[in-house]
């Protein structure tokens, strides 16, 4: 093809699109899916799907970093983790979809060995094909955030560098921000004294959640954990959801989180500010949601 | 007469390095695998070396009036002594191996220079031998000091881990500067596997403990074994056999002492008839280096005399009186009535009498322990107390589902507990300073303690509280509220506290199950029969 006519062709094409009516285009597809089922590897892949599909997010030759919670020494069945099953099926869609390279990673808060075993993550992400890696202090960097809190802090450079990041939290009630659901699990990705950011929760998650922006988030509420947070303890604290909630707009997602737990989004205020940062929307009535079981 | 060495004893000597090398790496290797493995349970008896040192049955067994099953295999050691004589210290122990290796540098850039003839008495490390198991009568257990393994592995595990640690971190750093990124990566991946503890308080002390005995060698070959080590010692007084014996052929023997010079242990293998069994350590050196292939070991069944180490009635009496005059010195501590708040112990550690009597000072636990938390002592234990083990909970806290230092200890003062045992065991208990805690103090929000707080329900519970500022408002926030039945003193609060000099919240061992009279709370009535020391 000539170099002119695929030009033409683009501006005739592009135009098409832009003033065309509806019926030519595509109709909208969800912002938001939400899967229940019985397999969090399954509901994960038919999150992902109803989004239109991985390809959609990852392109041949991508380094992919999934960032699960990881955060705590604790089996899967305490749901202070996430779902190991969830995280493996998204390195496996992120290899399916040509990528070149996936790292599993997060800045635990208990001993990294001990959370990395005990979480079940890497044995389940390593399997799937990930490199899952320890977060080197080496690789921290100051950099400027530039959020309304957090002027400056410590960023594990593995983030900055990734071409995708997919953020994969695991929906928890917490004291202070009521829950943690994918804003806060930026605090896996920085170093520093994280435990600052507790005397404004609420301002730094926002900050982070602007600096961190991720391809998708999907939040794993297979098992959530309903009291004692953010760690839980017994089986008794946690509930099973059996649902995944995929999407591209973190607010969405984390406000869909909220209804987990019996929150209306308008009553946490991080997601009211992340909303007026322009992260994203959770007023959900305005958000187009699709609901599968598999 | 024709001139030539002993190819055999040439070969004899190339396969005692071997086996030196082998079981330095063999310790080595169980000191690397002392840490988390990736699974609850440790598969490999990290701690096997200590089971088969003699002189910690004997210190242990007199100290704690009990005897620690796995010691027992102790006696083979013994056993194999007696028929052989100290081969262990020749062949064996790692320690042994370390000195060696030092005097044989040290000879070799001629830092050491050993005469023709030695009349250094070899006394001494009965003499201490003596006084560790005289204060053992006494339960004041000493043995942990100048014990090789003990020695050995509390340096390893204290000063030359982090070094260890530093090591892969810097070579990691240097890497990334290079713009080898994968290496870096390996680097730290590596550090993280292996899990090196990296900060030790006395780590400077251990260390230069370690580098003296080390430097000593520069004064005479295997210093330490030859005056040091109680074991050594030990094996000495139970080599009585000694089946191969040496024998010089007055026919070949030239008088060149080149086999006085270079024994490794002063054991006099010239002149002939002078022979110290009991220092003997059948290195092989004197048969191997001998020009005219004069000295061998043959094999001969009669009973071996010590001789040459002035042992007389005397000198043992009065030692043994010195070592139980001095043994009471160490009891006298206040820590005999009041408990140190800040001597946090490991889960699973006996009561402090008990623990004292059995701990080893090795350092098992300090190395194993995933966090860093376990410190070896200074003051903080008393006297009896030093280098033993400590819980540190501003440097690393207790993981609330590990229980891997109860599963190392070589003498058992440290109770082998399963996970559900160990999340029951309270070493201590937390307590919220409200003059720095966030919200009391600054009215500012803060939960973190609260939040890492791994009891469920949390032992650390929130309460609204109102601070006046000086502005006239009244901030109210949730502010930390320990409820002292169900805290564990883990310390993790401590750890994680944003007060980073001196935490808004801090452990102290008040409440430990191991004591009986280190109590706040009397439980109730129906509770007080399952209080466990």
């Amino acid at each position: 093809m000539e170099r002119r006519d695929f030009l033409k062709n683009l501006i005739v094409g592009g135009l098409a699109l832009k003033f065309s009516t509806p019926v030519f285009s595509q109709p909208a597809g969800p912002e938001l899916t939400v899967v229940e089922g019985e397999s969090p590897e399954a509901i994960t892949r038919e999150a992902v799907k109803a989004l239109g599909g991985m390809s959609r997010f990852i392109s041949r030759g991508d380094k992919v970093l999934i960032k699960p919670n990881i955060g705590w020494d604790r089996t899967p069945e305490m749901a202070a983790c996430t779902n190991p099953d969830v995280v493996a099926a998204l390195v496996a869609m992120s290899l399916e979809s040509g990528a070149k390279e996936v790292v599993v990673m997060d800045h635990t808060i208990n001993q990294p060995k001990r959370c990395y075993a005990r979480s079940g993550i890497q044995e389940a992400a390593r399997a799937a094909g990930a490199r899952v890696l320890f977060t080197d202090e080496q690789r921290l960097k100051k950099m400027a955030l530039k959020g309304e809190w957090l002027k400056e802090w410590e960023v594990f450079q593995d983030f900055v560098e990734a071409d995708k990041i997919i953020n994969v939290p695991i929906a928890k009630v917490h004291s202070l921000s009521r829950v943690t659901l994918g804003l806060k699990n930026w605090l896996g990705a920085i170093g520093g004294n994280r435990n600052q950011l507790h005397q404004k929760i609420d301002q730094a998650v926002v900050d982070l959640g602007a600096f961190f922006k991720p391809t998708l988030t999907v939040l794993d509420a297979y098992r959530i954990l309903v009291r004692n947070g953010p760690q839980g303890g017994r089986v008794s604290d946690t509930r099973l959801q059996k649902t995944v909630v995929a999407g591209m707009d973190p607010v969405a997602v984390d406000a869909y989180g909220a209804t987990f737990f019996e929150l209306k989004p308008q009553e946490l205020p991080f997601l009211k500010l992340a909303q007026s940062r322009g992260l994203g929307k959770f007023e959900l009535e305005k958000v187009r949601i699709e609901k599968r079981a598999v | 007469m024709k001139r030539e060495r002993s190819k055999k004893y040439f070969w004899l000597q190339r396969l005692r390095i071997l086996t030196q090398v082998i079981f330095f790496l063999l310790f080595f290797l169980l000191f690397l695998q002392t840490h988390y493995p990736g699974e609850d349970y440790l598969k490999v008896t990290v701690e096997r070396f200590f089971h088969f040192d003699p002189l910690l049955l004997a210190a242990t067994a007199i100290a704690s009036r009990t005897i620690y099953a796995a010691l027992l295999l102790s006696l083979i050691t013994l056993a194999a002594t007696l028929l052989l004589g100290r081969f262990v210290c020749g062949w064996l122990c790692p320690l042994g191996a370390v000195h060696q290796f030092f005097s044989f540098i040290f000879k070799r850039s001629r830092l050491l220079r050993p005469g023709k003839e030695d009349r250094a008495s070899l006394a001494p490390k009965y003499l201490i031998l003596l006084v560790v198991l005289a204060a053992a009568l006494l339960s004041v257990n000493l043995v942990g000091y100048l014990d090789p393994l003990s020695f050995l592995y509390r340096s390893f595990a204290v000063f030359i881990s982090p070094l260890l640690n530093l090591g892969l971190v810097q070579s990691g750093n240097l890497a990334y500067a290079l713009g080898l990124k994968s290496l870096g990566q390996a680097a730290s991946q590596a550090a993280g596997n292996l899990a090196f503890n990296g900060l030790f308080q006395n780590a400077l002390l251990i260390g230069a403990l370690f580098l003296l005995a080390i430097l000593l060698n520069v004064r005479k070959e295997r210093f330490w074994c030859r005056y040091l080590c109680p074991a050594g010692a030990l094996l000495g007084l139970f080599s009585r056999f000694n089946l191969f014996k040496l024998k010089i052929d007055p026919d070949r023997c030239i008088n060149c002492h080149l086999c006085s010079i270079h024994c490794q242990t002063n054991a006099r293998p010239y002149p002939a008839g002078e022979w110290r069994s009991s220092e003997c350590v059948y290195c092989e050196t004197c048969a191997a280096i001998c020009p005219t292939a004069a000295i061998s070991f043959p094999l001969r069944w009669q009973p071996e005399k010590m001789r040459g180490v002035d042992l007389d009635r005397r000198r043992v009496l009065l030692t043994s009186l010195t070592g139980l005059v001095l043994a009471p010195i160490f009891k006298i501590s206040p820590l005999r009535r009041r408990s140190n708040p800040g001597l946090i112990r490991p889960p699973g550690a006996l009561a402090e009498p008990e623990f004292l009597n059995r701990c080893l000072k090795c350092g098992e636990c300090t190395k194993v322990c995933p966090t860093n938390a376990l410190h070896p002592a200074l003051a903080e234990a008393g006297p009896e107390g030093v280098w033993t083990p400590v819980l540190v909970p501003r440097i690393g806290y207790c993981e609330y589902y590990c229980s891997l230092c109860t599963q190392v200890c070589p003498t058992g003062a440290i109770r082998e507990l399963t996970i559900e045992e160990k999340v029951t065991v309270k070493i201590g208990t937390a307590w919220v300073d409200k003059t720095r805690c966030l919200p009391y103090a600054l009215g500012k929000p803060c939960i973190v303690c609260e939040e890492h707080c791994p009891v469920s329900p949390k032992a650390i519970q929130l309460i609204k509280v109102d601070t006046l500022t000086p502005d006239g408002v009244v901030a109210t926030n949730l502010a930390p509220f320990v409820n002292v039945d169900t805290c564990i003193g883990c310390g993790i609060c401590e750890n994680k506290c944003v007060v980073m000099d001196l935490p808004a919240i801090r452990v102290s061992s008040i409440g430990e199950h191991r004591s009986s009279h280190n109590r706040l709370v009397l439980p109730a009535a129906e509770d007080q029969n399952q209080l466990k020391p």
